[in-house]
C-alpha cells in the first residue's frame, strides 16, 4: 500500500501543477498575433516572414492540412471567437468567410497603405480574385494554376507533342498506359482535389457550373459529355485516384508511376529534387489542352472578431508579401506581383514559369459562390459515382444538380 | 455519496455539450447562411427520408457487423492460442497489442501507405512477385474490405487482450473435468469455456460496436468515403453535414439517430443473450 | 492442460508469424521515417537504402516536439489520476445499488459514449470560450475526464461486482465507516483492475485528437495535434509524419512495458465481468 501511496501522491502532484501550470504564467505578456493557416512550402515561407515581420510583435503561426485548418476557422469564427486573428483562406472560403461576416474588408487599410507597400503591384487578376461584393477582402500572397505536367523523355522517345484537345490527351493517356505506369494522373478526392480536377473538363468542354443566377448547369447535354470524357480518361489513371489527392498524384509523377496529368504549378519545383524524385529533368509543362483550367489565389485574411489592432495585422501581412520577400518564395508559387510575373531572370530561373504565364492567361477562376465549397460535397459525389460506374453520367449529375439547387434555395436563392 | 464527485463533472462537463446537440437538432442550424430556425422534428423528418441515410446506414452496419465479426473470432482464437501457450505469453501480448496503441489518426496514415495502389507496401510487394494487385482503396468491393481490415488491425489487440484474461477466469476445476471426460482442445473452448465468459463477451462486443459505429478518422485517410459512395457511413455524412454543408442542426439530429440506433442495437443484443439469464448485467 | 511440445511450438511459430504480420504497418512506418521521400515510395518497396536522421532531428529539434510531448503527459496524467479516482468511487457506490437501477443508471451513462464525437467538438469549443478556458490545461483535462468516466465506471464496477457481499458485511461489522470500506477494504481488491482501467484511460486520452484540436491552442498543444500539421500536401510532410508518429508511440510503449506485470495480473485476477 505504501508504494501505491507513494505513487498516487507523485501523479496527484503532477495533476495540481498540471492545473496551476497555467495560472503561474506571467500575465503581463503581450498577447500574440495568432494565425492559422494551410501548409505548403510557399505558405510555411510565408508563414516565417510573419514571424519576422516586425519586431516586438510575436506571431503565432499554426499550419496544417487544408481541410483541418478549415474545420478550426469555422469552429471558432461560428463562435465569435477573438482567435484566431489572422486566417489563410483561398478563393473559394474566403467568399463563405465574408459572406457570413467573419472577416473583416480591407479597403480602407488598402488605401492607407498603398503606397508604402506597393500594393498596385499585385496583378489586377488576383486583386479581382479576392474581392467580393465590391469589397478587398485578403491580402493576395500566391497564385497558382494547373499546368499539364508531361514526361518529355516518354514523348520524344514516341515522338508525340503535348496534347492541344481533350481528344489527344485520352489518346495519349491510352498509348502511354501500361500496368507499370499510369497513363495519366487523376486525383478525384472529395471535396477539394475533385472539385479542381472537374472544373477543368466543365469549364472546357461544359457550359461551366452555374448560369448568372447561380442555377447549376452542369447537368446539360455538354456537361453530361464533359464527365464522361472525364470517365474514359480516368480508365487510364493510377490505382486508386478516387481517393488521391495532390500529395499522391505528384509521388505518382515522381516515382515515374504515370506519365501525365494536370497538377498545380506549385508542385513544379519538386519534380526536380533529387530527393523527392526519380523523373529529375524529365517533366515538362504545357498549357492544359483547351484550356480553362483552374487558377486560383490565396490570401490572409483578418478577423471580424480580432481584439489586436487591424493596422498591425494589416501590416504584418503586407510586409510578408512585399515585393522581396515574394521573391524569395519564386519558385514555390506563381508570384502575384505583376514585376515579379515579368522579372526574365525568374523566367530563365525557373523551368515551369512560360507554362505557368501562358496558362494563367487562358484559364478559369472559381466561381464566386461562397457556398461553392459545400454543394461541392454534392458535386463531388456525383462526379465520383458517375466516375466509377456506380450510376450514369446523366442521372448522377442530376441527382447533384437537385441536391445543389434546393441547397441553394434554402440559403435565399433563386428569389 | 460515491457518485457525486463523478455525477457532478459529467453533468457539468458532458450534458452541456450533448444537451445543447440535442437542442440545436430540433433547428434549422445553418452556419453558411446564418439561419436559426426553430423546426421541431424537421431535421429528423428530413434524414429518415433521404436516400443518402438509408444507404450510409446500410453501409455502416455492414462495415460494423464484419469487422466485429472478425475482431472477435480472430481474438478469441488467438486468445485462446495464447492460453494454451506456456513461455513466451507477454512478451507476444505486449507486441501484439501495439495496433492499439497508436493514435487512430496516426494509425489510419500507416495503414494508407500499407494499402494505397502502385506504391504502397502490399501492393509493391504483390508486384515484385509478379502478381498485378488489385485496387485495394480504389475498387468498391475491395475499398470496403480495406476499411474493415483497418478496423480489425487496430482493434483485434483490445479483443484479444480482454479475452485472454477472461479465458484466463474460468474455473480450473470445470477444465480439469471435462478434461478427464476427454474433451479435446476445440470441445473445451466452445462448450465450456465460451458459455462460462458470457458476461465479459458481451462486454466487449458491446464496446466494439458502440466505437465501430462512430468509426471516422480512418474512413477519412483511407478513401474518404470512395470510391464513389461504397465507404460512406453515418460518421462520415455526418462530417459532410456539419463540415462542409454546415448544417450544424441536420448534424446534429444525425448524430442523435446515431446514439438512438446504437443504444437500439446494444439493448436488443443485451436482451437476446440474456434471454435465460438474471445474470450480473 | 500443458499442451504437447509437437503442438506447442508451431502453435507458438504461429502466433508470432501473427504478430509479426500485425506490425508491418508498424515496421514499415519506423523505416519510411527514416528514408528520403524518394526511397520512401519508390516501386519496388525499398528495404536497402541510405538512411538518414534528418526527419527525427527536425520532428524533435526543429519543430520542438519535445514542448508537445510535456503538454500530453500532463494532460494525460492528470485526467487518468482524476478520471479513475472518481470513476472507481462512482464504480463502488454503483456497485452497491440494487441491480435494477444501477443497470439503468449504467446505460444511461453508457450512452453519452455513442454520440458521435465530432458532434461534441462544437459545444465544448463554446463552452471553453465561454470560461475562457481555451489553450488552458484544465479546459482538455476536464473534458477528457468525462469522455472517460463511461468506460472507466462500466470496466470497475465489473470489478466490484466481483467483491462478495459478505467482505462488505463483516468490514461493517468491524466499525469500518462507508468511505473506509471502500478505501480500506474494497479498492485494494480491485487494485489489478485499475491499472487495467487506468492504462485504457491513459490511451484515449494520449491518443484523443478532434478535442484536442478545438480546445488546445499554441501552449498547450499535444502530441497528436502537433502531428496531424503535418499530414499535409508535399511529401516532405509525410516522412516527417512518419519520424513524428514513431516518436509519439515511444512513451506509451515505455509505460506499458513498465507496466506490463501489473496488466497481465489486473486482466487475468480481475475477472472482468461484463
Amino acid at each position: 500500500m505504501r508504494t501505491k501511496i507513494g505513487r498516487r501522491v507523485i501523479l496527484n502532484g503532477l495533476a495540481a501543477s498540471g492545473l496551476a501550470a497555467p495560472f503561474i504564467h506571467p500575465a503581463n505578456a503581450a498577447p500574440a498575433v495568432q494565425m492559422i493557416s494551410h501548409r505548403f512550402p510557399a505558405l510555411e515561407y510565408l508563414a516565417e516572414k510573419m514571424r519576422n515581420a516586425i519586431p516586438g510583435v510575436e506571431v503565432n503561426t499554426q499550419l496544417m492540412p487544408f481541410d483541418k485548418a478549415l474545420e478550426l476557422a469555422t469552429i471558432a469564427f461560428s463562435s465569435k471567437s477573438s482567435t484566431p486573428d489572422i486566417i489563410y483562406a483561398n478563393d473559394s472560403t474566403f467568399l463563405t468567410f465574408a459572406k457570413n461576416g467573419w472577416i473583416r474588408p480591407l479597403d480602407d487599410l488598402w488605401e492607407k497603405h498603398r503606397q508604402e507597400f506597393d500594393l498596385d503591384d499585385f496583378t489586377p487578376t488576383v486583386r479581382h480574385e479576392h474581392s467580393y461584393r465590391g469589397h478587398i477582402w485578403s491580402v493576395p500572397s500566391t497564385s497558382n494554376v494547373m499546368l499539364f505536367f508531361y514526361r518529355k523523355d516518354l514523348f520524344d522517345k514516341a515522338g508525340k507533342q503535348p496534347p492541344k484537345t481533350f481528344v489527344e490527351y485520352r489518346d495519349l493517356a491510352k498509348s502511354f498506359n501500361s500496368p507499370l505506369r499510369a497513363g495519366t494522373i487523376s486525383c478525384l478526392r472529395p471535396v477539394d482535389a475533385a472539385l479542381n480536377e472537374s472544373s477543368w473538363y466543365i469549364n472546357a468542354l461544359g457550359d461551366g457550373w452555374f448560369d448568372e443566377q447561380w442555377r447549376p448547369i452542369f447537368n446539360d447535354p455538354k456537361g453530361v459529355a464533359a464527365i464522361d470524357m472525364l470517365k474514359q480518361i480516368t480508365r487510364y489513371a493510377q490505382q486508386g485516384f478516387t481517393s488521391a489527392a495532390n500529395d499522391e498524384c505528384m509521388i505518382a509523377l515522381q516515382q515515374d508511376t504515370a506519365a501525365m496529368g494536370l497538377q498545380w504549378a506549385t508542385r513544379a519545383l519538386a519534380m526536380d529534387d533529387p530527393n523527392k524524385s526519380r523523373v529529375v529533368g524529365k517533366i515538362d509543362w504545357a498549357v492544359p489542352p483547351q484550356g480553362h483550367e483552374p487558377f486560383g489565389g490565396d490570401g490572409y485574411c483578418i478577423s471580424a472578431f480580432t481584439k489586436q489592432d487591424p493596422d498591425l495585422l494589416f501590416r504584418i501581412l503586407a510586409i510578408a508579401t512585399s515585393k522581396q520577400n515574394l521573391r524569395g518564395a519564386a519558385g514555390l508559387m506563381v508570384p502575384t506581383r505583376t514585376s515579379l510575373l515579368q522579372d526574365k531572370q525568374l523566367a530563365a530561373k525557373y523551368r515551369f514559369y512560360p507554362a505557368a504565364l501562358a496558362s494563367i492567361a487562358v484559364g478559369t477562376g472559381t466561381p464566386q459562390l461562397p457556398e461553392f465549397y459545400s454543394v461541392g460535397d454534392f458535386i463531388t459525389r456525383g462526379i465520383q459515382q458517375a466516375v466509377t460506374g456506380e450510376m450514369e453520367v446523366k442521372p448522377a449529375l442530376d441527382a447533384a444538380t437537385a441536391q445543389t439547387q434546393a441547397f441553394l434555395r434554402g440559403h435565399g436563392y433563386y428569389r | 455519496m460515491f457518485l457525486i464527485p463523478s455525477a457532478t463533472t459529467l453533468a457539468a462537463v458532458l450534458l452541456y455539450p450533448l444537451g445543447y446537440a440535442i437542442y440545436l437538432s430540433l433547428f434549422n442550424y445553418d452556419l453558411g447562411a446564418g439561419i436559426e430556425r426553430f423546426i421541431g422534428l424537421g431535421n429528423y423528418g428530413a434524414l429518415l427520408s433521404e436516400a443518402r441515410f438509408w444507404d450510409s446506414l446500410q453501409r455502416t452496419v455492414g462495415i460494423v457487423s464484419a469487422a466485429v465479426a472478425l475482431e472477435f473470432s480472430l481474438g478469441l482464437l488467438v486468445a485462446y492460442g495464447l492460453y494454451r501457450l506456456s513461455f513466451g505469453v507477454r512478451t507476444l501480448n505486449l507486441l501484439m497489442f501495439m495496433p492499439n496503441i497508436i493514435t487512430p489518426v496516426v494509425a489510419a496514415l500507416f495503414l494508407r501507405w500499407i494499402f494505397i495502389g502502385r506504391w504502397g507496401l502490399l501492393s509493391g510487394i504483390l508486384i515484385s512477385l509478379g502478381i498485378f494487385p488489385p485496387d485495394f482503396l480504389g475498387d468498391p468491393g475491395w475499398a470496403r474490405a480495406t476499411v474493415v481490415l483497418a478496423d480489425a488491425w487496430q482493434f483485434t489487440p483490445f479483443m484479444i487482450l480482454v479475452l485472454y484474461a477472461g479465458l484466463n477466469t474460468v474455473d480450473q476445476s470445470q477444465i480439469e473435468a471435462a478434461a478427464i471426460d476427454g474433451a479435446g482442445a476445440w470441445t473445451l473452448l466452445f462448450r465450456i469455456m465460451v458459455p462460462a465468459i458470457r458476461p465479459l463477451i458481451l462486454f466487449v462486443l458491446a464496446i466494439r460496436m458502440m466505437d465501430a459505429f462512430r468509426f471516422f478518422d480512418q474512413i477519412y485517410v483511407l478513401t474518404a468515403g470512395g470510391p464513389g459512395t461504397a465507404t460512406e457511413t453515418i460518421t462520415l455524412y455526418t462530417y459532410s453535414l456539419a463540415f462542409r454543408l454546415l448544417q450544424v442542426g441536420k448534424a446534429s439530429a444525425l448524430g442523435m439517430l446515431t446514439l438512438l440506433i446504437v443504444a437500439g442495437a446494444i439493448a436488443t443484443m443485451i436482451a437476446v443473450l440474456y434471454r435465460r439469464e438474471k445474470g450480473s448485467f | 492442460m500443458r499442451l504437447r511440445r509437437r503442438v506447442e511450438v508451431p502453435l507458438f511459430l504461429l502466433l508470432c508469424a501473427f504478430t509479426a504480420v500485425n506490425l508491418t504497418p508498424v515496421g514499415w512506418a519506423v523505416l519510411t521515417s527514416f528514408k528520403h521521400p524518394v526511397d520512401a515510395f519508390a516501386v519496388p518497396p525499398k528495404l536497402i537504402f541510405t538512411p538518414t536522421f534528418e526527419f527525427h532531428y527536425e520532428v524533435w529539434v526543429e519543430k520542438a516536439f519535445w514542448h508537445y510531448l510535456i503538454n500530453s503527459v500532463i494532460i494525460s496524467a492528470s485526467t487518468v489520476v482524476v478520471s479513475v479516482s472518481i470513476g472507481t468511487m462512482a464504480a463502488y457506490g454503483l456497485s452497491r445499488l440494487a441491480s435494477r437501477t444501477s443497470r439503468g443508471v449504467l446505460f444511461g451513462i453508457l450512452s453519452m459514449r455513442m454520440f458521435p464525437h465530432i458532434l461534441l467538438a462544437i459545444p465544448f469549443f463554446v463552452l471553453a470560450k465561454w470560461l475562457g478556458l481555451i489553450n488552458t490545461y484544465p479546459a482538455m483535462i476536464l473534458a477528457l475526464i468525462a469522455i472517460n468516466q463511461p468506460f472507466t465506471i462500466w470496466l470497475m464496477r465489473s470489478f466490484f461486482l466481483d467483491v462478495p457481499a459478505e467482505i462488505y458485511e463483516a468490514a461493517e461489522i468491524d466499525g469500518c465507516g462507508s468511505w473506509q470500506v471502500f478505501a480500506c477494504v474494497a479498492v485494494p481488491l480491485v487494485r489489478p483492475g485499475v491499472w487495467v482501467t487506468a492504462l485504457f484511460s491513459l490511451l484515449l486520452a494520449y491518443n484523443e485528437f478532434l478535442l484536442a484540436l478545438v480546445l488546445t491552442g499554441p501552449a498547450t498543444k499535444t502530441l497528436p495535434v502537433a502531428l496531424a500539421e503535418y499530414g499535409a500536401e508535399d511529401i516532405n510532410y509525410w516522412t516527417l509524419s512518419a519520424a513524428a508518429a514513431v516518436g509519439i508511440m515511444l512513451p506509451i510503449l515505455v509505460f506499458m512495458m513498465l507496466l506490463q506485470r501489473h496488466l497481465v495480473r489486473g486482466l487475468a485476477l480481475g475477472a472482468v465481468k461484463g
